[in-house]
């Protein structure tokens, strides 16, 4: 799937991670600011690879301000940006859910 | 009227759907029932990002023993089906509905869930509902709205829009709230099911709080929607059975052991027979006693 | 919790609340012309109703942050209302975002995502988003072995391009390899950004190694440098054209291998004036300037921009004729009409 606009969920609150997604050219390319990223850096961006592989996106950047989200809360903001970027909020993808 | 109709539903947390921080931790403040918010608590632009949010908490996240509701937006909006949609998906326990005018809406809600259990290949009846009832025409209909469904597990009573449609506001004594309090609470009792009073908003006014909570204890509430966790340890303390309701309770226990043991039918103390009544009151104050922390694990009082 | 509300500052209540709430954490210019700009405030009120924390947006620029964190876990409010005027900015499509800030809260916004552009003892420019400085660098078009080559850069509005400007270009082109030409980009000159660009380019055309480039929100931009714009004090005029400089400095200059910064000579402009004396100071050593004498037309007048809009209402074609290359002197022609009109509405061609 080809990102259509680019796209931001989430916020910069306490537990939550903010996603903005836009178009790639090169690849699943992430941009990570965390506090924990030396020890969870991987697996943050490990489960926002995953939607997007989901979703069957080949191409994209990534910038994820992370403010301490567990890995359901980082799935589910990454979804939302998803949905925003292909202009689909209104039908949720509920296989990828 | 659905089967579990008989666990405590004290305190119903409403929790603000979009928001991460309470979203995780709602489990840990021991509410009887945790709510999560899809509609008033979150602005439009948001709406998709939160019902992905509470999808991904209810199938992750543990919450112990809480129930789990979640109020979804209502019939005349865009997100309604697809609220439905994922939280069959996510099997949550009971679906909210609000501004609940009548029967019908409550059945146009069960057609959308047998739709969505169908989809994602879920029992049917799985998942049960609940009514906010929010205005006048709500409120006369409470009957027909409690006795809609076999789903149907409560009705609560929401006093913010309730008391702008009756061309008032909420006033310390509660005294426009009354007949809304009674209606809901008849119709819940009726059709056998639970009851849930309104939220109390002022967190400055903790005496205001327990009056409030005391006034629809005694009216028979089975609990109260809340929207602060602080607030839990005081309606618990409200509905703690005092150490005599728990003796007599006690007694009603053994008596009913003992008639199960002679293999007898009939259940007497003191010599006389006990009614069913008496049984599940006494089955209730122990629930309320288990859950207060007020017996040990033998069973007895402990002194506070 | 406390909710995020949105401020209406036309209230003189609450102006004055919010005023006196951001003086009371030093933030204190209150100028007309940065108010102006704002288009949407927020604020946080605690269980009080006293005013704790607030943010505006102006353009793509985050303005006037203040946060009280007497009573909260630190960061807290600043993190809600960044993130609110991000989101709030993200549903109007815009996803690139700049905010000038006090050096002793640029870490606040590092912490939130943000990149440092530039900074001063009296401020830092940060931006974050899907775009950055970066990436527009790697957009710009560059030739082979641009790293051993002589590269000098010209940055101008050119609203419109003038034989001043073309002259400028020209003296650059026959003294350097390849010469970028950064066209500012703004919404409130006489001609649009599209228009200026194309004048630019079709007025160098003949000029094989000079690279028309649109400056984008880097070079003298609206949001970032709004005293080239608007009537500004000196002390502000000095503080946004050394951030403007240290950008083109640190950030342009290096991955284009520019080495040279032509200027033309400013004898009118007083913020163009105070300007060029600002990059004279912060360019060198690592990058040359070179300020060349304004052409003077056949009364022996220097061209200037600003003239060929004043002859514009004035309507005096003739006099236009004379100052500009005959690219821009047709497309001024062919829409004489539409200048006008764009004057008569309120287009202010009294700036640059």
């Amino acid at each position: 799937m080809e990102i259509k606009q680019t796209a931001l969920a989430g916020t910069l609150e306490s537990s939550d991670i903010q996603i903005m997604l836009s178009k790639g050219t090169d690849g699943i390319k992430i941009n990570l600011d965390s506090e924990v990223k030396k020890q969870f850096g991987a697996e943050i961006n490990a489960v926002i690879t995953s939607v997007l592989q989901k979703f069957e996106i080949t191409n994209a950047n990534v910038k994820a301000v992370d403010k301490g989200a567990l890995d359901c809360v980082i799935k589910a903001r990454t979804i939302a940006a998803v949905q925003r970027a292909l202009g689909t909020t209104d039908k949720p993808a509920w296989e990828v859910l | 009227m659905a089967e579990n109709t008989e666990r405590l539903r004290r305190t119903m947390m409403f929790v603000p759907g979009n928001n991460p921080a309470m979203v995780k931790d709602a489990g840990i403040y021991g509410a009887d029932s945790i709510m999560f918010d899809l509609e008033d608590a979150v602005s439009l632009s948001e709406k998709d990002a939160a019902r992905t949010l509470i999808y991904e908490a209810l199938t992750t996240v543990d919450y112990g023993d809480a129930e789990l509701v979640v109020r979804i937006n209502g019939l005349d909006t865009p997100y309604y089906e697809n609220d439905i949609k994922a939280m069959v998906k996510a099997k949550v326990d009971v679906i909210r509905l609000p501004k609940t005018e009548s029967a019908d809406m409550i059945h146009t809600l069960e057609n959308l869930v047998v739709a969505a259990e169908k989809q994602f290949g879920i029992e049917v009846g799985t998942i049960h509902l609940m009514a906010a009832i929010e205005s006048a025409k709500g409120v006369l209909n409470a009957p027909e709205i409690a006795a809609a469904s076999e789903r149907m597990i409560g009705v609560a009573l929401s006093a913010e829009d309730y008391t702008t449609d009756m061309k008032t506001h909420r006033y310390p004594d509660g005294a426009e709230l009354e007949f809304a309090r009674n209606m809901v609470l008849h119709a819940a009792r009726a059709a056998g099911i639970a009851a849930f009073d309104t939220v109390f908003t002022n967190m400055d006014d903790p005496d205001g709080f327990y009056r409030e909570t005391e006034h629809i204890h005694q009216l028979g509430f089975d609990g109260k929607s809340l929207v602060n966790p602080r607030q839990i340890e005081m309606v618990n303390k409200v509905y703690e059975p005092t150490q005599k309701e728990i003796a007599t309770a006690k007694n009603v226990i053994t008596a009913i052991a003992a008639a199960k043991a002679k293999g007898s039918g009939v259940i007497a103390m003191n010599g006389q027979m006990v009614d069913r009544p008496v049984v599940l009151r006494a089955q209730r104050v122990m629930r309320l006693a288990k859950a207060s922390h007020l017996l040990d694990e033998e069973g007895n009082y402990i002194e506070k | 919790m406390p909710s995020v509300v949105t401020l209406n500052l036309q209230d003189n209540q609450t102006f004055q609340d919010w005023q006196a709430f951001l003086t009371s954490l030093g933030i204190t210019n209150f100028q007309t012309n940065e108010l102006t700009t704002i288009d949407l405030t927020l604020g946080i009120y605690d269980e009080a109703a006293k005013l704790v924390a607030t943010g505006s947006i102006a353009g793509n620029v985050l303005k006037y942050i203040g946060v009280c964190n007497k009573y909260t876990e630190k960061g807290t409010y600043f993190n809600t209302i960044v993130s609110e005027l991000m989101n709030q900015l993200a549903q109007q499509g815009v996803f690139h975002y700049f905010v000038f800030t006090k050096p002793e809260y640029a870490q606040s916004f590092e912490h939130v995502g943000f990149h440092q552009l530039a900074g001063t003892e009296f401020g830092a420019l940060l931006e974050t988003g899907d775009t950055n400085v970066t990436t527009y660098v790697q957009s710009i078009p560059k030739i082979p072995h641009q790293s051993q080559k002589t590269v000098a850069g010209i940055v101008m509005n050119a609203n419109p391009f003038t034989l001043g400007h073309r002259y400028l270009v020209a003296t650059a082109a026959k003294a350097n390899d390849l010469v970028y030409v950064f066209v500012v980009n703004n919404d409130v000159s006489l001609f649009s950004t599209a228009e200026r660009l194309k004048l630019v380019q079709e007025g160098t055309k003949d000029l094989p190694n000079v690279q028309v480039v649109n400056g984008a929100d880097y070079m003298v931009s609206y949001a970032t440098f709004p005293a080239y714009f608007l009537p500004t004090p000196d002390a502000a005029i000095k503080y946004q054209t050394t951030l403007d400089a240290r950008i083109f400095k640190h950030q342009i200059a290096p991955g284009l291998n520019i080495r040279k910064r032509y200027l033309g000579s400013e004898p009118l402009s007083r913020t163009t004036n105070i300007y060029n004396q600002t990059l004279t100071k912060e360019l060198p050593p690592e990058i040359q300037v070179v300020v060349i004498p304004r052409l003077t037309g056949s009364a022996h007048q220097v061209i200037t921009a600003t003239q060929v809009r004043q002859a514009i209402l004035a309507g005096q074609l003739a006099a236009i004729e004379t100052s500009v290359p005959p690219t821009t002197f047709t497309f001024i022609k062919s829409n004489f009409k539409i200048l006008q009109q764009r004057i008569q509405k309120g287009m202010n061609i009294d700036g640059n």
